[in-house]
């Protein structure tokens, strides 16, 4: 018995170390190309593009949709923040998908809206349309109203109602930037569409202060929670998006604020209504149709265009958010299987893939099992502390190093957050992170696992919950 | 080996925890710099905007005191120009601008040009063009002659259009130039319009996206002297330059003879018959009722919706529809002739 537990113990730790240094050394890269994209901007002046872009001649028309169930608090301030927007040419489709409180008459009194007759030509089969509404006062501003059917149906409406070439997703608690929209598109237009779709940076607004739709200054909440996320947003975008987009292997564009190409969506069916996490199952789909037609065409994540979001406050609804990403996240790998390591979807399929897999899907497994390796060491006796110690080691370099060094490098290429106390203050947090944040939300992603394990047939028809429920994967 | 990694690893951490440390100094430090580099700055828009607008709008003597010394300054007035620029089309205020900055901002850009850092060039001609510092053609001659990057040379390609539009018309002839579309349009727009014409004279030898680029240009500049050449593509050979020409004329607006378009009624393209019916919003419609009506029962929805739309435009629209309702047996077309006589009826 004691020699059957010798060798479980030397072959999970051996496992859990070799990938524990697998991943940072995937991050370490992944850093290293961020820095060196975003060092080649520092000091830029992004407002020449902008100011160049401003007129609709160089730019393309694109329709803002806005699912909404059950956001009359949050949904007007939307609005607003589109209706702010530093881009030519816009509709703004809102899309109310069956809620049960008043959206529906918030928007219709806010906005004056009044029913038209418009034939809507069905590119994505749906669930039905009640009625269409036009604003009196705002003329590229309409509102449907439809049967329940879950986030992705309502934006497969959207994309049916809308007359633009491109389509912009936008949660209906966010708010955008003026000029995110212009600095999103900037990738198709300059690729003259080979670009086919791009998602903007994701931000937490909690401690924003707003004013009709705009966010006026950025404070650093004081939550801890909400504090550990900003940290965990800045570790997602310079460790994974910045340098994944520049090789075309994006698997994930935040669906709080996307663009997509409509024709390319259209192709690639739409959203599906079937599954958690439409917003990465669409990219996948995707590139999966791109690598079938063998066109060149990219999908990119655009580091500077932002879009404001709020995060989490309490750790229940953190928890569900977190369950849920990972399902999600683990529904879409686990459906397009077949793309690992497959010779015909290109490196998507040799580094993507393989990536998402062993990083992010299983990784909490592996990470949750050095933690219980640890402890269970301390209790075994000497001969697995080195191994214990080990670990502990990486988790510190892990954590506590690559959090604050993200957090140093966004603030020397961005800084969003100005003030030095607010970067002494992250800085700090970030020590506390292997501690308490790290090893939760590892809890929460391998439940969402589990889920998927045990009740894959029980998320058909996902509602939206709330206010902390709209920004999709970090 | 245990022993020695745990050594190896807790040393890995010291070390990356003092370089993290060192890093985190250089950022305060960093940021006070340009905490002080913020005030000089507003000190100078505080103390000068108004001697600025004196000088560039109520015509008073230039004062020796609004000449910069330090790179904040310089940033201010970059700040007053460039709000001048954007909010004011005046000759005389954009004379003064780019006097002033010919003679007093000029070093700093050069010293810019020469910067190791890309950002900091990058800065440099865009300031370069939208200034209009002529002083500096030379030297951007010279940078040019250096390594440089795709979008430095772009913004090189922008100063040459500016004061130098021989000198561009050679640069975009070399085989390795090759923009997209939306760039080329960036810089076609700048150009006076002999040079622009120049440009369309020879359109068979350039590339698709300088054609497809100069079409919507001379579209967007609305200049009657552009609708014969846009005409003439009409009989081009690649659809698409067709299809572009036609969107061209349809965005001038101003149709003299129905004639050059009737044949893209029955293209084979849905795109050509789509601009057609758009075209046809600017003719009167008893010259293009027969034609619109054959649209209204094209195969394709936008089409048919366009031609509708088109219809329902003119005066004795919403009768034609109606009259069109009654005697068609063209479901579709009926359909989209019920909805659009409803929305037309339902906007009064």
């Amino acid at each position: 018995m004691k020699v059957f537990l010798d060798y479980c113990m030397w072959f999970f730790g051996g496992v859990i170390l070799f990938y524990m240094l697998f991943v940072i050394v995937s991050y370490c890269t992944m850093l290293v190309i961020a820095m060196l994209d975003l060092r080649k901007r520092y000091k830029l002046d992004p407002s020449e593009y902008d100011d160049a872009h401003i007129d609709a001649f160089y730019s393309k028309p694109v329709s803002l949709l806005v699912p909404a169930y059950n956001e009359e608090i949050g949904v007007v301030d939307t609005v607003y923040s589109l209706l702010n927007l530093r881009y030519p040419q816009t509709e703004i489709i809102i899309i109310n998908d069956g809620s049960t409180d008043h959206t529906l008459q918030t928007v219709i009194e806010h906005f004056q809206m009044k029913p038209v007759d418009k034939i809507i030509r069905t590119n994505i089969p749906t669930k039905q349309i009640r009625r269409i509404y036009e604003s009196e006062i705002y003329k590229n501003c309409i509102l449907v109203d439809k049967e329940n059917g879950g986030k992705a149906d309502a934006l497969n409406v959207g994309i049916n109602v809308s007359q633009y070439p491109y389509f912009c997703s936008i949660d209906g608690d966010s708010i955008l930037d003026e000029k995110s929209l212009l600095r999103v598109m900037k990738p198709i237009i300059l690729s003259d569409g080979e670009v086919i779709a791009a998602g903007g940076n994701i931000r937490i607004a909690n401690g924003a202060k707003m004013q009709l739709g705009s966010v006026t200054e950025t404070h650093l909440p004081n939550n801890y929670l909400v504090i550990m996320q900003v940290i965990e947003y800045l570790r997602a975008f310079l460790m994974g998006r910045i340098a994944l987009s520049k090789f075309n292997l994006v698997l994930i564009i935040s669906g709080a604020f996307s663009v997509f190409s409509k024709k390319w969506a259209v192709e690639a069916g739409g959203y599906s209504t079937n599954i958690i996490g439409e917003d990465m199952e669409l990219v996948v789909n995707i590139h999966r149709l791109i690598k079938e037609k063998k066109e060149k065409k990219r999908i990119e994540f655009v580091p500077d265009p932002v879009c404001w979001t709020e995060a989490p406050q309490t750790l229940g609804v953190l928890r569900n958010q977190r369950r849920r990403w990972h399902q999600g996240l683990f529904e879409s790998l686990w459906k397009h299987k077949k793309m690992t390591l497959n010779p015909k979807y290109g490196l998507l399929g040799f580094i993507s893939f393989p990536y998402f897999w062993l990083v992010e899907c299983l990784g909490p497994i592996v990470e949750l099992g050095g933690y219980i390796y640890i402890v269970v060491a301390f209790f075994l006796g000497k001969i697995y502390y080195e191994i214990a110690i080990l670990l502990l080691l990486l988790f510190v370099i892990y954590g506590v190093i690559f959090s604050i060094a993200s957090v140093l490098f966004e603030a020397w290429a961005l800084n969003t957050y100005p003030k030095k106390r607010e970067l002494l203050r992250m800085i700090l947090l970030s020590f506390t992170e292997i501690f308490w944040y790290r090893p939760l939300t590892l809890l929460w992603r391998c439940e969402g696992l589990i889920r998927f394990v045990l009740r894959k047939s029980d998320w058909g028809n996902m509602k939206r919950v709330g206010i902390a429920e709209k920004e999709k994967n970090v | 080996m245990m022993k020695l990694s745990i050594s190896f690893l807790l040393a890995v951490i010291v070390v990356l925890l003092v370089i993290l440390f060192l890093f985190t100094m250089y950022l305060l430090f960093q940021r006070q710099r340009e905490i002080r580099f913020e005030k000089t700055r507003d000190t100078y828009l505080q103390n000068y905007s108004q001697h600025w607008y004196n000088y560039l709008i109520n015509d008073e003597i230039f004062s020796i005191v609004l000449v910069p010394r330090g790179r904040a300054q310089v940033a201010a007035i970059e700040m007053i120009f460039s709000s001048y620029l954007k909010n004011i089309m005046n000759v005389k205020v954009n004379h003064k601008i780019k006097e002033f900055s010919n003679l007093y901002l000029k070093k700093f850009y050069e010293k810019d040009l020469s910067s190791k850092r890309w950002s900091i060039r990058m800065n440099a001609l865009y300031r370069i063009a939208d200034l209009r510092i002529e002083e500096l053609l030379d030297t951007c001659q010279q940078f040019e002659k250096t390594k440089i990057s795709e979008e430095e040379f772009f913004q090189l390609l922008k100063i040459y259009s500016l004061f130098q539009p021989e000198w561009f018309i050679e640069k975009i002839k070399e085989p390795e130039v090759n923009y997209s579309e939306s760039e080329y349009r960036r810089l076609f727009v700048l150009l006076e319009d002999d040079v622009f014409i120049r440009l369309f004279e020879d359109f068979d030898s350039w590339t698709k996206n300088i054609q497809f680029a100069a079409i919507d240009t001379a579209a967007v500049k609305r200049n009657m002297q552009y609708i014969d050449k846009l005409k003439q593509l009409l009989t081009h050979e690649f659809p698409e330059i067709k299809i572009r020409a036609l969107k061209g004329l349809y965005e001038i607006g101003v149709i003299d003879e129905i004639d050059p378009y009737v044949p893209f009624v029955t293209s084979d393209m849905w795109e050509a018959r789509l601009m057609v019916a758009k075209i046809f919003n600017h003719a009167p419609l008893n010259y293009t009722y027969t034609y619109l009506e054959q649209l209204l029962q094209d195969e394709n929805w936008w089409v048919r919706s366009q031609a509708a739309k088109t219809i329902a435009e003119d005066r004795e629209g919403i009768v034609k529809l109606q009259q069109f309702m009654e005697s068609s047996n063209d479901q579709y077309a009926i359909e989209m002739a019920q909805e659009t006589v409803v929305r037309k009826q339902g906007n009064k």
